[in-house]
């Protein structure tokens, strides 16, 4: 199940690039789910656990994949944090959608994500309302951001 | 700082080129475009130069703020291109406005969040496009586009029109559009909600100062993208309108307003909106035109003013009246 905050959330992590640099495990790289999350959002292909191609610059090291990919991979990973996740773009929504299947994570928001135009489910925490479409979020979200 | 500025940051393997013309710029966008990596690129050449292999060209220098002691930073920056990367939460924050405000520099914020605080363009607001690939002869190539257009036009003729002005500019909309409901939503910051709250129906045409327009404008376009009965229309201000229709016929004006950019001075103005105000007030002080923001001088509702300025509107508008 997915929960979302809007709005500045005490005690959130909101540099997740730095909150990843500094606590990520390398293992964390070759787990399938996570290498297609950065197959698909960076167009980057896994090596190992230190070392990642990425079509744009190269081989790379996991602290220099994209914002966006780093945060959806503390979300999947760390689920006893609470991450902003307005560092990911539109095009992470469906992962976080696809984390929120597995398990139940609860993330932070500082705007509206585009979940698409399927339904979904996620609890809206401000509120205390579960929406399942973006017709439903978005007059809910739009008071908080 | 005034004048627009053509940017080129490149190393080996990477080339951004873009041109920034306010003190706000906000580029935002999907993940893995590049945003962090121009960031990066600037830090690393302001922290080792030319060592890095790293060049930029712009006419001013081009700086990264980041961190808890970015009001230290920015004290020492003057006369600069200031860039933030996301993840540094005092954009948001009212300290963060109050110290760009006046300033000398242009700043551009990657952020996907509305910074309420800040009076940014619609027009400013930018993502990423990126061509080519690594290992290829030429550079991967990065520009920017713009995501938002000042104008949302339905062919609908609009049942209610809602002005975010509640002094001069409602006046002028609310004769020009006699025949519809006009209200005024005393602020662009409750135009989402008048949206949202559905005691509103119909087709509805919604005019904001696009000039400041930028921070409400994410949320105003999720809600209004898939709905064919809301038109916007966010020109760069009222006063904007007035300067650049043939009521005026102005030589000086009409140069100005052809690069507003090599005229707007950021330590004076914090948005284009103010300078086309006082720009305004400024060439009609001793004219019938005599224009005060605060109440509308009757001469621009007479039939002439009316439709010198409508004239001004997009044709699509135009035809709903």
């Amino acid at each position: 199940m997915l929960s979302i905050y809007f709005g500045d959330l005490k005690d959130s992590i909101y540099n997740t690039s730095s909150y990843f640099k500094f606590n990520y495990e390398k293992e964390w790289l070759t787990d399938p789910f996570v290498s297609e999350m950065i197959k698909d959002v960076d167009d980057s292909v896994v090596l190992g656990t230190g070392a990642i191609d990425s079509p744009v610059m190269g081989v790379i090291a996991p602290v220099s994949l994209s914002g966006g990919v780093k945060t959806l991979i503390l979300i999947d990973k760390v689920t006893d944090k609470v991450f902003n996740a307005s560092n990911c773009g539109d095009n992470c929504a469906k992962w976080i959608l696809k984390i929120a299947e597995k398990k139940d994570i609860t993330i932070n928001l500082r705007h509206i994500m585009n979940f698409g135009k399927e339904t979904f489910s996620a609890k809206i925490l401000n509120d205390d309302v579960i929406v399942s479409s973006m017709d439903e979020l978005i007059p809910i979200a739009g008071r908080y951001v | 700082m005034k004048g627009r500025y053509h940017i080129i940051v490149q190393s080996s393997h990477l080339k951004y080129e873009f041109d920034i013309i306010r003190n706000i710029t906000i580029i935002k966008g999907d993940s893995a475009t590049g945003k962090t990596t121009l960031a990066e690129l600037i830090r690393e050449y302001t922290l080792n130069g030319t060592d890095t292999g790293i060049t930029i060209s712009c006419d001013v220098p081009c700086r990264l703020l980041e961190g808890n002691t970015w009001a230290e930073q920015l004290s020492l920056i003057n006369d600069s291109i200031v860039f933030i990367d996301e993840g540094n939460s005092f954009v948001s924050s009212n300290e963060f406005a109050s110290a760009i405000k006046g300033s000398s520099n242009y700043y551009v914020i990657i952020t996907r969040e509305s910074l309420h605080s800040l009076p940014y363009s619609v027009t400013e607001i930018y993502g990423i496009h990126s061509s080519g690939k690594y290992n290829s002869l030429e550079p991967v190539y990065h520009e920017l586009y713009k995501i938002y257009s000042s104008e949302k036009a339905t062919s609908s003729k609009p049942d209610t029109v809602i002005v975010e002005d509640s002094n001069s500019g409602y006046e002028f909309f609310d004769t020009l559009f006699k025949n519809t409901k006009c209200i005024s939503a005393k602020g662009r910051d409750n135009i989402f909600s008048l949206l949202t709250d559905g005691n509103i129906t119909g087709n509805i045409l919604v005019i904001a100062d696009g000039a400041a327009f930028g921070a409400p404008m994410s949320n105003i376009h999720s809600f209004v993208e898939n709905k064919d009965n809301i038109s916007l229309y966010l020109p760069e201000s009222f006063e904007w309108l007035i300067l650049d229709s043939v009521l005026l016929d102005n030589s000086d004006v009409r140069k100005i307003l052809s690069a507003p950019e090599d005229h707007i001075d950021s330590e004076n103005y914090f948005s284009w909106e103010r300078y086309f105000t006082h720009l305004l007030i400024e060439k009609t002080e001793d004219s019938y035109l005599k224009y005060t923001k605060a109440k509308l001088n009757p001469a621009y509702l007479h039939e002439k003013s009316l439709n010198a300025i409508s004239q001004k509107l997009p044709k699509l508008l135009l035809d709903l009246i």
